[in-house]
């Protein structure tokens, strides 16, 4: 989590930024088992559209990877390049306990314990899975969030490079390889 | 053609805009309502544009930037020489060949740009984008060809002043039924909407064309839909439904239309390409062809029926 | 300048390029192209002595306006091709033969369109159909020349037929005479069989069948004179079919189908049928050089009906569409001959992205297929909008939809080499490739200012169109100033290509305003995060459009019904063979004699 708090934006990003929070796009990427209350969430029960938020099918589109869940090696090697991806601004929003210290796999040897070591997370929303009204709740948060100009996650990545990919690389060794079955 | 004229023309694209995508803000609504639920604010669509615009965007080239400029600016030309109640920019170029080929300077823009990202997803939605569009131009051209046939001329303000006057029997959708008919089923092609959006397919091709744009370009391909969306509806409601006589007139009877194929849209499933192309070489074709026949032989529907 | 002095100067430089290339092979190259730019511009300035006779030997001349256009139509094509000429000498197995039947070929084309009598026009129709022969062999398959040949033979042999049929009855060979008191039966077999070697050269349906074999398979530097030049001689004949015949005159009380003669009509709808033909072969072709020859069957349909309508707004729409379709076709081949001499190829499913090493080879090809599939403001879309106007007019349901289809279609066709061959991933042995010299990157970009000039600016091209619609007697089309004017719709090419301009400059500045974009390589995709690292792989080119064939992939190929005849014929030449000829010499002695006596008593009788 990003704990700076500091508002240093110009009249255009805080208007660009008013545009950014309420039409934010979710890239649609199912990384875990969270993702089994997505549906829900979009769908007439919920409707998350009314906060103007919809999913979109590539990075290039979407503004906000959502990580449902327990993010396994393999896994977390595709999400670094789709975050990669991306076009600033980007947001990572981490939901469950196993993106904050493990969860219930905290003692796995094929999954991650802090996402918040690999890529930098905006926002968390514990539950193990947070149902739909969570889902809500933590989207809302995230749009003040991004209206207020807290959500800087991207410019952290962008400023601290070189420890996340230490971070990375120390933990998978490749992130871009070769062949799956011999790595 | 003076610089009245360009300036006529720049504020006909920013009045179009606003409308068609305040229009689209209200559409998803009523598309959220038929699904229960309450659907996204009326200006959702001029956030989701400005938002676009804003973002940082990548590219792969200069054939990745440039079909895009060439898609949009073929497709404000085009917005510029439609006539809206009888006010045209630039008087006189509102040839209904021209307005349908220069639609297709757009989709060639994008074909390219598309292409040029090196996504193969990209290529096979554009691969099954112009083979939609052979699908439905062809019933479509055939109706169009009946009518220059029977009013002798091929100017859109001219066919649609010839519908005034008359009430709702003036209308060529009325007069000649057959045409009517197809020509809604040829606007439902012509706007990608359900059951005839395989080439934008999210799921299945990754939105086929827009797969690699981010930023502005995508913002460019959404003003890029607002404007099409505007100039396809805006030919069928001319030839077809008497375009309007004052503007007011014109706007309300436009979003009926639009709200209409929205609704039906909004029912049906998804055709596959082929699916969608041997429907439209049967019925619709076969309607399009018996109306001319009527037309060009008894003359039936050029004059009122009452 | 007189025509018989360009006709020698050019006769005498093929001979001369000959013997050059045996000393060095890109000179005898350069001579073709000096002696075809000399051609150009020569024929151009005799636009001043239109009216003029001449006559040597035995052949008689008359300049035409109508012959003015063909031919200086045909030198453009012959003239930018030329340049690509030296720098395939060294590949070609017979250089000094190639440059000597080039020549050859270009001077039976000038001395065809400005013939006066029927036997003049025959003499250089075949030195261009024998030439061009020997010249398709030089490519890659023998089996082409064969097939050309052939259709090319049927047409000839139908067309003299015609001439000394129209001989015995009006006792003249002079083309303006020729035809006068013919009637009824005579007349429909004269005039069949006269527009036959037309629709042979032009590539109507039935007799399409060589032009993808020639055209894929000539030599690259000859393909582009094919489709954009040799084509025209057809139109040609057909021109002459209804003008000289007068085919309108004669067929006047004949039974009329919307208002045209039956026999027009017939000849529009095998025009209808190639357009529709054509453009879904063209779908399915692999090879670009294919595509682009069953493109050529399609736009022959549509010079052949804009031709026949013989009124104000079609004809003017089918004249224009000639240097329309030979400006976009040639630009268009030698697009690929410049992407062929590069990579060795011109299968689509082998390359791909060579946009990236060749852009100014895509932008020729891109501006040429906007000119082709009929897209404003290029000058393929003046010359279909005259032809779909005509036919609005007239009330024509089923040629119109057989045009639609066609237009529709071609923006199909016309993509694919755009996105297969140019566009999408580049291969990794392609990646150090080169653009083409300045030599070969000249020719393509003046066709394509050309392809600009038509569109923009048509009236300058529908001027010379309306002398000739006077000179046969019809309505000339009417023109204002930068404006053409029909009954049913008018059009301001200008101004189109203006606000196309001024939408062009607000979406530009729109895009420069936001801030620059970060430039990611052509791998960098949208892979749903696999790694993938063959570039091949990434390529979409071949059976693009899968769904749209499986459509119609059984549908029977002509050539194959061609052959499957040729077999039946065989086999009932068999079957005489067994009945008269056989193993005992009884049978044929009683034939002989049965025969023989059916004859004297049929003579006797008679």
């Amino acid at each position: 989590m990003v704990l700076d708090k500091k508002d240093d934006r110009n009249v255009w990003e805080k208007i660009g930024d008013y545009f950014s929070a309420n039409s934010i796009w979710m890239k649609w990427y199912c990384t875990g088992c969270g993702a089994i209350e997505m549906p829900p969430t979009m769908t007439s029960r919920f409707d998350m559209e009314r906060l103007g938020m919809g999913p979109m099918a590539t990075p290039r589109q979407a503004d906000v990877l959502l990580i449902t869940g327990y993010l396994s090696t393999k896994t977390l090697r595709r999400v670094i390049y789709s975050y990669e991806q991306m076009n600033s601004p980007r947001f990572i929003v981490a939901f469950g306990s196993c993106t904050i210290n493990g969860g219930i796999y905290y003692d796995s040897y094929a999954t991650i314990g802090r996402l918040d070591k690999y890529l930098p997370v905006d926002l968390y929303i514990s539950g193990c899975m947070p149902r739909p009204e969570t889902i809500m709740n933590g989207f809302s948060g995230l749009i003040e969030m991004i209206k207020k100009g807290e959500a800087k996650g991207w410019k952290h990545y962008q400023e601290n490079y070189e420890w996340y990919k230490k971070n990375q690389l120390d933990s998978l060794g490749k992130i871009i390889i070769e062949d799956e079955f011999h790595e | 053609m003076n610089v009245m004229n360009f300036v006529y023309g720049f504020i006909v694209l920013v009045c179009v805009f606003i409308f068609q995508t305040t229009l689209t803000g209200l559409n998803r609504k009523v598309t959220a309502r038929l699904q229960k639920r309450y659907g996204a604010r009326w200006y959702q669509q001029f956030l989701d544009i400005f938002k676009a615009l804003r973002k940082d965007s990548t590219s792969h080239g200069w054939v990745f930037d440039f079909g895009v400029i060439m898609a949009l600016g073929g497709i404000m030309a085009t917005v510029i020489f439609i006539p809206v109640a009888g006010f045209q920019a630039f008087p006189g170029l509102d040839n209904v060949f021209v307005i349908s080929y220069l639609l297709a300077v757009g989709m060639l823009g994008m074909a390219m740009s598309a292409a040029g990202s090196g996504n193969p997803w990209a290529s096979i939605g554009v691969a099954r984008a112009l083979t939609n569009m052979l699908a439905y131009d062809v019933p479509l051209m055939i109706v169009i060809f009946t009518m220059i046939f029977a009013f002798d001329s091929s100017s859109l303000s001219e066919i649609s002043a010839m519908q005034q006057g008359m009430g709702i029997l003036g209308w060529n959708a009325i007069r000649m039924p057959l045409g009517g008919i197809v020509a809604i089923i040829a606007l439902l092609g012509m706007l990608g909407k359900k059951p005839f959006d395989s080439f934008i397919a999210p799921a299945e091709i990754a939105s086929g064309p827009m797969v690699e744009y981010g930023g502005k370009h995508l913002g460019f391909m959404f003003i890029l839909h607002e404007f099409m969306t505007f100039i396809e509806v805006s030919i069928i409601l001319a030839l077809f439904f008497g375009g309007g006589a004052t503007i007011w007139e014109y706007l309300l009877k436009y979003a009926i239309l639009y709200t209409f194929t929205n609704i039906i849209s909004g029912v049906m499933p998804r055709f596959k390409i082929d699916q969608a192309v041997k429907y439209f070489f049967k019925l619709p074709l076969a309607m399009a062809i018996i109306q001319g026949l009527v037309v060009i032989f008894t003359g039936l529907g050029v004059t009122l029926w009452f | 300048m007189n025509l018989t002095i360009i006709l020698a100067v050019t006769l005498v430089l093929a001979a001369a390029s000959f013997f050059i290339t045996r000393y060095n092979k890109m000179s005898g190259g350069f001579t073709t192209v000096l002696s075809s730019l000399f051609a150009l511009v020569a024929l151009f300035m005799m636009r001043g002595s239109i009216g003029e006779d001449f006559s040597i030997f035995y052949f008689n001349f008359s300049i035409t306006t109508v012959g003015w256009y063909f031919s200086v139509v045909m030198l453009i094509a012959y003239s930018m091709t030329s340049f690509f000429n030296p720098f395939w000498m060294e590949k070609m197995m017979y250089p000094g033969s190639y440059n000597f039947l080039y020549l050859l070929s270009m001077a039976g084309t000038i001395g065809m369109f400005f013939a006066k009598d029927f036997i003049t026009l025959f003499i250089f129709w075949e030195t261009v159909v024998w030439s061009s022969t020997f010249i398709i062999q030089l490519g890659k398959s023998r089996k082409a020349s064969y097939i050309y040949y052939v259709v090319s033979a049927i047409g000839s042999m139908g067309t003299l037929f015609a001439i000394m049929l129209a001989y015995s009855v009006s006792g003249t060979f002079v083309i303006s005479e020729a035809f006068a008191g013919l009637s009824g039966g005579v007349a429909i077999a004269v005039f069949f069989t006269f527009i036959l070697s037309g629709l042979a050269k032009i590539g109507i349906f039935p007799f399409h069948v060589w032009l993808p074999e020639a055209h894929g398979s000539a030599p690259h530097t000859f393909s582009p004179v094919l489709s954009g030049g040799l084509v025209k001689m057809g139109a040609f004949i057909a021109f002459l079919s209804v003008t000289a015949f007068p085919a309108y005159d004669i067929f006047a009380d004949m039974f009329k189908i919307m208002g045209k003669p039956f026999p027009i009509y017939f000849l529009m709808f095998l025009g209808a049928i190639s357009i529709i033909v054509g453009t879904l072969m063209a779908i399915k072709q692999e090879d670009a050089k294919r595509l682009l020859a069953y493109s050529s069957v399609a736009n022959g349909g549509y010079i052949l009906i804009g031709i026949l309508m013989m009124d104000q707004v079609g004809f003017a729409g089918g004249m224009m569409h000639l240097i329309n379709h030979a400006v976009a076709s040639a630009a268009a081949f030698l697009a690929i001959a410049a992407v062929a001499y590069r990579t060795g190829t011109t299968k689509m499913s082998e390359m791909g992205g060579m946009i990236h090493r060749m852009p100014v080879t895509y932008l020729v090809y891109l501006i040429a297929i906007i000119s082709m599939a009929g897209i404003p403001p290029m000058g393929g879309f003046v010359s279909k909008w005259l032809i779909f106007q005509g036919l609005a007019k007239d009330g024509m349901l089923f040629l119109a939809a057989a045009a639609f289809f066609g237009s529709i279609g071609s923006f199909m066709y016309v993509f694919r080499p755009l996105s297969a061959v140019f566009l999408g991933q580049t291969f990794t042995r392609d990646l150090k490739k080169k653009e083409v010299g300045f030599f070969m990157m000249f020719p393509m970009i003046i066709l394509t200012l050309l392809s600009l000039l038509t569109g923009v600016f048509p009236n300058i091209f529908l001027r010379v169109i309306a002398e000739i619609q006077t000179s046969v007697g019809i309505d000339p089309i009417t023109l204002a100033n930068r404006t053409i004017l029909t009954s049913n719709g008018y059009l301001d090419a200008f101004r189109v290509f203006i606000v196309f301009g001024f939408g062009f400059a607000i979406a530009f500045v729109l895009f420069v305003v936001r801030r620059k974009s970060r430039k990611v390589e052509l791998m960098d995709t949208f892979t749903s995060a696999e790694f993938i690292h063959t570039r091949e792989l990434l390529h979409y080119s071949s059976k693009f459009y899968a769904p749209f064939e499986r459509l119609y992939d059984k549908a029977p190929d002509t050539l194959t019904a061609y052959k499957k005849l040729a077999v039946k014929v065989g086999e009932l030449g068999g079957m005489v063979e067994s009945l008269f000829y056989g193993h005992k010499p009884e049978k044929t002695v009683f034939w002989m004699m049965a025969v023989g006596i059916i004859v004297i008593l049929i003579g006797g009788v008679v």
